[in-house]
C-alpha cells in the first residue's frame, strides 16, 4: 500500500473561557495545528494524519477536549506521498 | 508530496474552514490556491444520510465518486460537514454490494427453502409477478404490500403509491418513517390541519432558548448542532436546556441537562403549562384568537396485539384518536393537576431546575426554540407529547415567527418529502389528502387520469400490523424498499422474521447491500443508490432538493424507481381491477398498469431533450420520456394553489433547495405569519389556515405510564438509539472502513454501580434479557453515553447484535409508530465462569 498524507479543516466551536486551554489541548494532539479564530471561539484547525482513520481519531480526540462544543469537518484532501517526491 | 505543497494545501484547508465559520484569518493565512486542478466533475447534492438535509458537492473521476465536501453554497450547513458527510463517497463502494438478482432456487425453480442464486432481471420479475398475481387472485388486494422509506427519492415514493394504490388497488403501503416520526406528522394535522414545521432553520440564529426533548443532537444533527452553538456562543444570553433520560454528548454541552424518568416527560410538560396559566403568563389575546380547546380520550392502550391485556383492560384502546372540544377552564382545571411536587416526583428532577425550565417559556420576552426527534415520537404517548409542547408555544403565543419555534427534528433525508409530503404511508394521499375521505380519492383519480373508484378507501395495515400480518399469513405478497426492517421492527424476532420466513409469503427485498432483511427475503434485487440516480429529497425545514445523476450503478442494479415501472408492466388491467370498472370504462380495458400509471400523457410528457446533456439518466434512456420530470410534475400538481406550492421541476437542479410553498418564485421561511406566508389573508396578522377556521388545537391530555416498567425480575429499563458513526441499522455506515473502526460493535451502557452490583466487569460480554428474547452485548461503563442507574442503552446498527429482538412492540395507539425508548430487561454474566472472574 503506498502512504498517503491526508490534509483536512475543521472548525472548532469552544466555550470562549475555555479557549486559551483548548489551543494548548490541540497542541499535544499529533498533526493539528491553529490557524486562527479564537477571538470569536470558532477556532481554524488543520489536521495532517497519515490516515483517514487518524481523522475520525483526532476529531474524536479534540470533541472530548473540555470546553469544545462541536468539532465539524469542512475539507479532505489526500495523495500519495510519493506523487511529489 | 512535498513539503512547500503540504503547506499551501493546508492554507487552502485553513481558507475553507474560516470561509465556513466566517471567521477572519490573518491575512498570510486567506489565499485560496486555484492552480491545481485535480481534474474532478463536481455537482451538488444533498447527503444521503439524515434529515437535515445538508449539501455536498460531490466530486466524480473515471465514473467514480472520489470525494465529497460540504457545500458552501447550501444554507443548510453552509459548507459544513459531519463525519458520516465526509465519507459519503464511499457508502457506493462496499465489497458486498449487491449487483444482481438474487432467488432462492432448487433445481433451478423458485423454493422458499432453497438457496440464493444469482437470476437475471427477467425471472427475477417473471416469478415476482407470478407470485404477486397468484396471491391477488387467491385473497384480493388486501394481500399484497409494501413497505417504504422515508429515503425513496420523492418520485419514487410516488411511483410507488400510485402502483400500490391505483395498480393494485391497496392501501397496504406504509414507509419505514412510520418507526420514526408518524407521531410528529399525525400530531401537526391534529393541531394545525397541516403537516410539516411552520418554522425553518432561520429559527436557530434568532431564538434566545434551545430546548432539547429527547433529542441528542450534538451526535445525531450535528451540523445543527453547530448553528445552536454558534448562536450561544456569539450571544451570550442565549441558553441551551436539554432533556433526556441518559447523559450524553449534548447534555454535556447544554446549560441545563435536565434527567428525567422515562415516560416522565408528559408530567413535566403539563407542570410547564400549569406554571405558564398560575403565574399569569398565558398570552390571552393570542389564545383567544387563534385557539380551541380539546381534550383527549385517555387509558388509549398501547397499540399491542387486541388479545393482549393491556388493550383489553385499557377503555379507549379502539378510539384513542378522538377528541372533543373543550374551555380553558377545563384545560386549566386538568393541568392543575401538575404541580412541580409532582412533576419532581414522577420524573426525579429537583423543583427548582424545573422552575427555570418553566420560566423560559412562560417569559414572553424569551424566544424559544423547541426540538424533538425520537424521544418524542418512538413514545407510547408520541402524540401527546408533540401536543403538550405545542400547547406551550400556542398558550404563549411563541409561535410562527422567528426565533419562536416548536420545531420536529427529522431522522430520514426524505421523511417529510417523500413520506409524508408525497403520501406513501398507508393512510394518505399527496399534499395531506387522506384515502378514506371520497373527495380526497375522487381527486387523485382525476389527477391520475383513472376512472372513478380505483382508489380503495380501506386505510392499509401500517408498519407494525404489516409484520404482524404477515406472520398470520393474511398479507402474502410482500415488497421491502430502501429499508432494513429486519434489524430496525421492534420484537423483531417473534412478530417480523417468521412473517419473512411464513411458506404462505413471497417477500421480496430491494437493496444496496445485503442487509439482514435482505437474507432473509425470496427475492432480493440489486438496488442503485443516492447519485447514481437522478433524485430529490425533502427536508425538516420543508427544503426541497435535487441531484442529478452523477455516476452508473455498478453490475445490474437499477434504481427503485426503474424496479417500480418496470414490474408495472407486467399486469395489464385486467388482472387486476374490477370487471365493473372496466366496462365502464372501456379505453382501460387491456391495457398495462404501466401505460395507465405512467403513459397517462402526464408522467409521460417531457421528451428527453430537456435532460441536462451534462448528466446522464438511466431511467428516462430506459423508458424514453423524462421519467422524473414527469412524475414530479404531477404530484407537484396536487400541492399548487392549495399551500403546498413547488416551483418548477427545472429551478429545483438550479438552486440550493427551496422551503415550500414556493409561491411567485419565493419560498416560505415562516408559516401562517403574515408578512411571511403568502397564503395568510391581510390586516389578519396569523392565521393557522389548515384548519377550516384557521385555529390550532391545544389539547389537553394527562400522564399515563408506559406499557412495560421495570419490576423485579426484569429491573432494569432499555433505551435503544444510534451513534454518530453509524447511520440507522448500519447498512451503509458499516461498510465505510473508517467509520465502521471507529465504533465497530454494539456496546451496552451501563452505570458503574449497576455494573458492581451484578459483579460485572467493563468489556465482559453479558446477556440482554426481555420477556421477548435476548441478545449478548458488552458492558461499557465509561465512554459518551452516562446512563443513571437503573437504565441501559444499547445502540440499534449492529447486525451481529440484534438489540431488536429484546424491544416491546408497543406503539403510540395513535400514531402507530413504535416505543423504542422503554421496555424492561436484565443484564447478567454471559457465562458462570465470567461472572466468577470478578476482581
Amino acid at each position: 500500500m503506498t502512504a498517503e498524507c491526508h490534509i483536512s479543516s475543521l472548525v472548532v466551536h469552544s466555550r470562549p473561557e475555555r479557549v486559551a486551554s483548548i489551543i494548548e489541548g490541540l497542541g499535544l494532539i499529533d498533526g493539528a495545528e491553529v490557524h486562527g479564530g479564537a477571538d470569536t471561539g470558532k477556532l481554524i484547525v488543520t489536521l495532517e494524519t497519515a490516515t483517514e482513520s487518524q481523522v475520525i481519531e483526532r476529531i474524536n480526540a479534540i470533541q472530548l477536549l473540555d470546553g469544545v462544543l462541536a468539532a465539524t469537518l469542512v475539507f479532505h484532501h489526500f495523495e500519495p506521498v510519493q506523487e511529489r517526491e | 508530496m512535498d513539503l512547500t505543497r503540504r503547506t499551501l494545501l493546508k492554507t487552502q484547508a485553513a481558507a475553507a474552514a474560516a470561509a465556513a465559520a466566517n471567521v477572519t484569518l490573518p491575512a498570510g493565512a486567506q489565499n485560496i490556491l486555484t492552480g491545481e486542478d485535480l481534474h474532478l466533475q463536481w455537482s451538488k447534492a444533498p447527503c444521503r444520510f439524515c434529515g437535515t438535509g445538508c449539501g455536498v458537492m460531490v466530486g466524480v473521476k473515471d465514473g467514480k465518486v472520489v470525494a465529497t465536501h460540504g457545500d458552501m453554497q447550501a444554507e443548510v450547513n453552509r459548507g459544513l460537514n459531519c463525519v458520516k458527510g465526509y465519507f459519503l463517497s464511499k457508502i457506493m463502494y462496499g465489497n458486498d454490494r449487491l449487483t444482481q438478482p438474487l432467488m432462492r432456487m432448487k433445481n433451478g425453480q423458485f423454493a422458499k427453502d432453497g438457496d440464493f442464486q444469482p437470476v437475471s432481471w427477467d425471472q427475477a420479475f417473471d416469478e415476482m409477478a407470478r407470485q404477486f398475481k397468484r396471491v391477488l387472485k387467491e385473497k384480493g388486494p388486501e394481500a399484497v404490500g409494501m413497505f417504504g422509506s422515508g429515503q425513496w427519492t420523492i418520485w419514487e415514493g410516488y411511483a410507488a403509491s400510485k402502483l400500490m394504490r391505483a395498480g393494485f388497488r391497496t392501501n397496504n403501503l406504509d414507509p419505514n418513517a412510520r418507526h420514526c416520526m408518524a407521531s410528529a406528522a399525525v400530531t401537526f394535522i391534529r393541531t394545525f390541519g397541516m403537516d410539516e414545521p411552520m418554522g425553518c432553520y432561520d429559527d436557530f440564529e434568532n431564538a434566545d432558548a434551545f430546548v432539547l426533548w429527547g433529542s441528542n443532537m450534538a451526535e445525531m444533527h450535528p451540523i445543527l448542532w453547530t448553528r445552536v452553538t454558534d448562536r450561544r456562543l456569539s450571544h451570550p444570553h442565549v441558553r441551551i436546556a436539554t432533556l433526556s433520560t441518559y447523559e450524553h454528548r449534548t447534555t454535556d454541552l447544554s446549560d441545563m441537562a435536565l434527567i428525567f424518568k422515562p415516560n416522565s416527560d408528559l408530567a413535566i410538560m403539563n407542570y410547564i403549562a400549569n406554571y405558564i396559566i398560575q403565574i399569569g403568563a398565558v398570552n390571552r389575546e393570542f389564545v383567544e384568537k387563534h385557539c380551541n380547546f380539546r381534550l383527549a380520550n385517555t387509558d388509549i392502550g398501547y397499540g399491542l396485539r387486541p388479545e393482549n391485556v393491556l388493550e383489553q383492560r385499557a377503555q379507549h384502546a379502539n378510539d384513542a384518536q378522538v377528541s372533543s372540544p373543550s374551555s380553558f377552564e377545563d384545560y386549566a382545571k386538568l393541568m392543575s393537576q401538575y404541580t412541580v411536587e409532582k412533576a419532581s416526583e414522577l420524573s426525579g428532577i429537583p423543583k427548582e431546575r424545573l422552575e427555570t425550565l418553566a420560566r423560559l417559556y412562560a417569559d414572553p420576552k424569551v424566544k424559544v426554540m423547541s426540538l424533538w426527534t425520537m424521544g418524542f415520537n418512538q413514545h407510547v404517548r408520541g402524540v401527546w407529547a408533540n401536543h403538550m409542547v405545542y400547547n406551550l408555544h400556542l398558550l404563549t403565543g411563541k409561535i410562527a415567527e422567528p426565533g419562536n419555534s416548536p420545531f420536529s427534528l427529522t431522522g430520514q433525508p426524505s421523511a417529510c418529502g417523500t413520506a409524508r409530503e408525497v403520501g406513501t404511508f398507508s393512510h394518505r394521499l399527496p399534499a395531506d389528502m387522506v384515502v378514506n375521505n371520497p373527495e380526497h380519492r375522487k381527486h387523485a383519480e382525476e389527477i391520475w387520469k383513472l376512472p372513478h373508484g380505483v382508489l380503495p378507501e380501506k386505510i392499509g395495515y401500517h408498519a407494525v400490523q404489516q409484520d404482524r400480518m404477515l406472520k398470520d399469513g393474511k398479507l402474502n405478497a410482500y415488497w421491502i424498499m430502501c429499508n432494513n426492517n429486519l434489524q430496525t421492527a421492534p420484537n423483531t424476532n417473534n412478530e417480523t422474521y417468521p412473517g419473512y420466513r411464513n411458506p404462505a409469503n413471497f417477500v421480496v427485498v430491494s437493496d444496496a447491500y445485503p442487509t439482514v432483511t435482505a437474507m432473509a427475503a425470496d427475492l432480493i434485487l440489486p438496488a442503485a443508490m443516492w447519485v447514481e440516480k437522478e433524485g430529490a429529497y425533502g427536508n425538516a425545514e420543508r427544503r426541497t432538493h435535487f441531484w442529478h445523476q452523477l455516476v452508473n450503478a455498478p453490475g445490474d442494479a437499477r434504481s427503485d424507481l426503474w424496479q417500480l415501472m418496470e414490474f408495472s408492466k407486467r399486469f395489464t388491467t385486467d388482472e387486476v381491477w374490477p370487471a365493473a370498472i372496466l366496462d365502464a370504462n372501456q379505453g382501460h380495458k387491456g391495457k398495462t398498469l404501466f401505460e395507465v400509471l405512467f403513459g397517462n400523457g402526464e408522467v409521460n410528457k417531457f421528451p428527453l431533450t430537456g435532460i441536462d446533456p451534462a448528466y446522464e439518466n438511466r431511467e428516462a434512456t430506459a423508458f424514453g420520456f423524462y421519467v422524473q420530470k414527469g412524475l414530479f410534475e404531477e404530484y407537484a400538481s396536487f400541492g399548487r394553489g392549495h399551500g403546498h406550492d413547488l416551483a418548477p421541476f427545472d429551478t429545483y437542479h438550479e438552486v440550493r433547495g427551496l422551503r415550500w410553498p414556493v409561491v411567485n418564485g419565493q419560498e416560505t421561511r415562516w408559516r401562517y405569519r403574515e408578512g411571511y406566508d403568502p397564503y395568510v389573508e391581510k390586516g389578519a396578522g396569523l392565521q393557522f389556515y389548515g384548519n377550516p377556521d384557521k385555529k390550532a388545537n391545544i389539547m389537553g391530555a394527562p400522564y399515563e405510564p408506559p406499557a412495560e416498567s421495570p419490576d423485579a425480575e426484569y429491573d432494569l429499563w432499555l433505551v435503544t438509539g444510534r451513534v454518530l458513526e453509524h447511520w440507522h441499522s448500519g447498512s451503509m455506515t458499516l461498510r465505510v472502513p473508517e467509520l465502521y473502526k471507529a465504533f465497530p460493535g454494539a456496546v451496552l451502557f451501563m452505570h458503574p454501580d449497576d455494573a458492581a452490583r451484578r459483579h460485572l466487569r467493563r468489556g465482559q460480554e453479558v446477556r440482554v434479557v426481555s420477556r421477548r428474547g435476548e441478545i449478548r452485548s458488552r458492558v461499557e461503563t465509561r465512554g459518551r453515553n452516562r446512563v443513571p442507574q437503573g437504565l441501559v442503552f444499547v445502540p440499534f446498527f449492529d447486525a451481529s447484535q440484534l438489540i431488536n429482538k429484546v424491544t416491546l412492540d408497543a406503539t403510540d395507539p395513535i400514531s402507530k409508530q413504535t416505543d423504542f425508548k422503554k421496555c424492561a430487561v436484565k443484564v447478567f454474566a454471559a457465562s458462570v465462569a465470567d461472572a466468577g472472574d470478578v476482581q
